[in-house]
């Protein structure tokens, strides 16, 4: 049975990419753009933040102590460094969200 | 934790209902709530938005089912804080040995052939974005899925693929089995709006 009022995933994953990735922060909304996109299989960030961004994208729990430190240090704060983080977990989770529901459409939308 | 400011909350009013939290609930609040609290605006309110919509708002996947989509996420992408919590929520509605086979591998599990098929998709799409294809959709399509159910379990690994990713860049602390199960009902309850 089709459930009543789904949620809109695709309106509620833009509202995060936005808040995430264009709104204001601590951090430049360029580099958390240009974060994200490294996280999704884009090119080299700042130094300081490239080994990050990749460890997160491919292996996070392969982060160490002084991945982060050095994000907190080259950002300013903790509160930065967080944003840097948030920025390449959601660029990995919405490169998925993307590719996922693409593919779903072309298969539901094909000719039969 | 890695960030000692989302430990112990931004700003006194955080401070104070992490340690009320605490204590009404009797274990230290896990690092995921913290994270819900820090720097809100940011990314727990919208962050929360999406979590609890997927997990919460109506579809034709159970509570528990998407609670076993989490957890396999978790597992694929080793995060053992998230298979610790989702497990322990889906094992509240579904029985601990289900949860504990589909772990230890979901084809074989009980749990229903559209499930299996789904987490087949979702497996290659948190592992191997960029190789998943319509054929791989159109065989769960043809599993008895429907279009929206499929969209549905998307975003349930699309979003575990941004908690598990802080999760392990932030070392969440590992509770207990005994304090995920308390947490599990919490969850269960209060869903994930923050």
């Amino acid at each position: 049975m089709r459930p009543l009022h789904r949620a809109d995933h695709g309106a509620l994953a833009e509202a995060l990419r936005r808040r995430v990735l264009e709104g204001s922060g601590e951090t430049d909304a360029n580099l958390r753009r240009k974060v994200a996109e490294r996280a999704a299989g884009g090119p080299p960030v700042d130094a300081a933040y490239d080994d990050l961004a990749l460890q997160i994208a491919t292996a996070a729990n392969r982060v160490t102590d002084p991945q982060v430190a050095a994000a907190v240090r080259a950002a300013g704060s903790e509160k930065a460094a967080f944003e840097i983080i948030a920025a390449a977990a959601v660029g990995a989770g919405l490169l998925r969200w993307q590719l996922g529901i693409s593919v779903v459409e072309e298969a539901a939308n094909a000719p039969q | 934790m890695r960030l000692s400011e989302i430990d112990r909350g931004d700003g006194l009013a955080n401070r104070l209902l992490i340690g009320f939290i605490s204590m009404v609930s009797g274990m230290r609040l896990p690092d995921a709530a913290r994270v819900a609290f820090y720097h809100k605006d940011f990314f727990g309110r919208p962050m929360g938005a999406w979590t609890h919509a997927t997990m919460r708002g109506p579809s034709s996947w159970s509570v528990a089912e998407r609670e076993l989509m989490a957890m396999m996420v978790a597992k694929w992408n080793a995060c053992a804080f998230c298979v610790g919590a989702h497990g322990a929520v889906a094992a509240k509605e579904m029985t601990r040995p289900t949860v504990a086979a589909a772990l230890a591998d979901y084809r074989a599990a009980a749990i229903s052939e559209r499930l299996k098929a789904t987490l087949g998709f979702l497996e290659k799409l948190v592992l191997r974005p960029r190789e998943v294809t319509p054929e791989d959709a159109r065989a769960v399509l043809g599993a008895g899925v429907g279009a929206e159910a499929l969209t549905d379990a998307i975003a349930v690994a699309s979003v575990f693929s941004i908690v598990t990713r802080y999760a392990d860049a932030l070392a969440f602390a590992m509770p207990t089995e005994a304090e995920f199960d308390r947490a599990a009902a919490m969850l269960l309850k209060r869903g994930y709006a923050s």
